[in-house]
């Protein structure tokens, strides 16, 4: 094992985990950049890395979601059929296209994550009248610790989320991204679910949408262990940085800062994508 | 004892802690799956973590090279019989990606058992189309 790289790897997947952890993006979404603008990477290789990262830690932060009920077992399994399936074919176009391809849409993602930063939206979720229709028995409800008290709701618009669904599922065979950055506003937006719940439901997915997309990377060979080990040991000891850290620092104060880190990453994908190197970059 | 005990007095009146109490009881139903998942995952990764530690250990004690590409699915069980550090860390990497399988499997097992038929059906397909996936991985 070369162990100057392999810390290398580790240190920057463990920053990519504490910025995602703190903006609830996951480590995905920073690692791929990172790994692909500074140390050159092949693409698809990053992407697979991602994945297995992704599913890694899906499996860690599920679990307590499970034990506070935020997570819905049957939302999750209905959305799942939509993004797993989105996800194969997006894993199965990812291994094949144009590595400019995954430059420009991986960009465009950062971008869009960018600026929904700024301008954060969420939509808050009112219990639902007694005998509100819910012919798909999808309603649940958890307890809420900020509030101490009960929060039921009904997801509505399912036909909409699955489609969503498909699309989020297609990105994240692509780029080896959880997914989560499309499902939770669209959880919370579109289907009324709240924030918390369609966060737990999310993290339970992700891992399931990103096993789909690394099996179909590690069937074309596209799983490097000398990468995929260290960024997992990286993103697991800085997942548990961020999630302290977020708990000290209120992330929203920093929201104009992560999304000038985001914009940065997303312009630069984009000009990698017509051979343009910004400074500092390899 | 009345309804009102999981919620207390709610803002929205009676009704909608009603609604709400009635989905906090369907969703308590569901306790075992929970159950079932959260052991899954949490020795799913436990286990993960020991193989991957070991892998970790064995390279670096026999100062073995690892691959830029892990080994096809066959040829992992080869690779652990010959003691190489490479077959025991794809064995941990494949472990982490059959974990959520695994859990997709306990959550049909428990809606079946909870007698939800239709979320234990939606939840082999769900597992059908990872399936696919892993077959894709086994004809590498």
């Amino acid at each position: 094992m070369d162990i100057v790289y392999s810390l290398e790897i580790g240190a920057v997947a463990a920053v990519a985990a504490i910025l995602g952890s703190m903006l609830g993006l996951g480590g995905g979404v920073f690692l791929v950049p990172i790994l692909t603008l500074f140390f050159g990477i092949d693409p698809k290789f990053a992407v697979g890395a991602s994945a297995v990262v992704v599913v890694t830690n899906s499996v860690v932060g599920s679990t307590n979601h499970l034990r506070i009920r935020f997570t819905n077992p049957r939302l999750a399994m209905l959305l799942q059929i939509a993004t797993a399936a989105g996800a194969i074919a997006g894993a199965l176009y990812g291994v094949l296209a144009d590595p400019r391809v995954i430059y420009i849409v991986f960009g465009a993602v950062l971008v869009y994550a960018a600026v929904s930063m700024v301008v954060r939206s969420e939509r808050q979720v009112t219990a639902p009248p007694p005998g509100a229709p819910d012919t798909l028995r999808l309603g649940a409800a958890f307890r809420d610790p900020a509030i101490r008290q009960e929060v039921g709701y009904i997801p509505i618009n399912v036909g909409w989320g699955m489609g969503v669904g498909v699309g989020a599922g297609v990105i994240s065979g692509m780029l080896g991204v959880g997914g989560g950055v499309v499902m939770v506003p669209a959880m919370n937006l579109l289907m009324r679910v709240p924030v918390k719940a369609a966060v737990g439901t999310s993290t339970f997915m992700v891992g399931m949408t990103s096993v789909a997309t690394a099996f179909v990377f590690y069937s074309r060979g596209f799983i490097d262990p000398t990468l995929v080990v260290p960024a997992i040991v990286g993103v697991f000891l800085g997942g548990q940085i961020g999630s302290r850290l977020t708990r000290r620092i209120k992330a929203q104060r920093l929201a104009l800062l992560f999304a000038i880190i985001l914009l940065y990453l997303g312009l630069s994908l984009l000009l990698r994508a017509f051979g343009i190197e910004m400074p500092g970059q390899s | 004892m009345s309804d009102d005990h999981l919620t207390g007095e709610t803002e929205g009146g009676r009704g909608v802690a009603l609604g709400t109490v009635e989905l906090a009881a369907r969703t308590e139903r569901l306790a075992p799956l929970y159950d079932a998942a959260v052991k899954t995952l949490f020795w799913g990764f436990r286990l993960g973590a020991a193989i991957l530690a070991l892998g970790i250990v064995v390279a670096l004690v026999k100062r073995e090279p690892l691959g830029h590409e892990a080994d096809p699915i066959p040829d992992v069980i080869a690779m652990l019989r010959a003691g190489h550090a490479s077959g025991i860390i794809d064995l941990a990497i494949l472990w982490f990606m059959l974990t959520p399988v695994a859990t997709v499997i306990v959550v049909a097992a428990s809606f079946w058992r909870l007698g939800d038929r239709r979320y234990a059906l939606l939840s082999l397909i769900v597992l059908a189309i990872l399936g696919a996936s892993v077959a894709l991985a086994l004809n590498r």
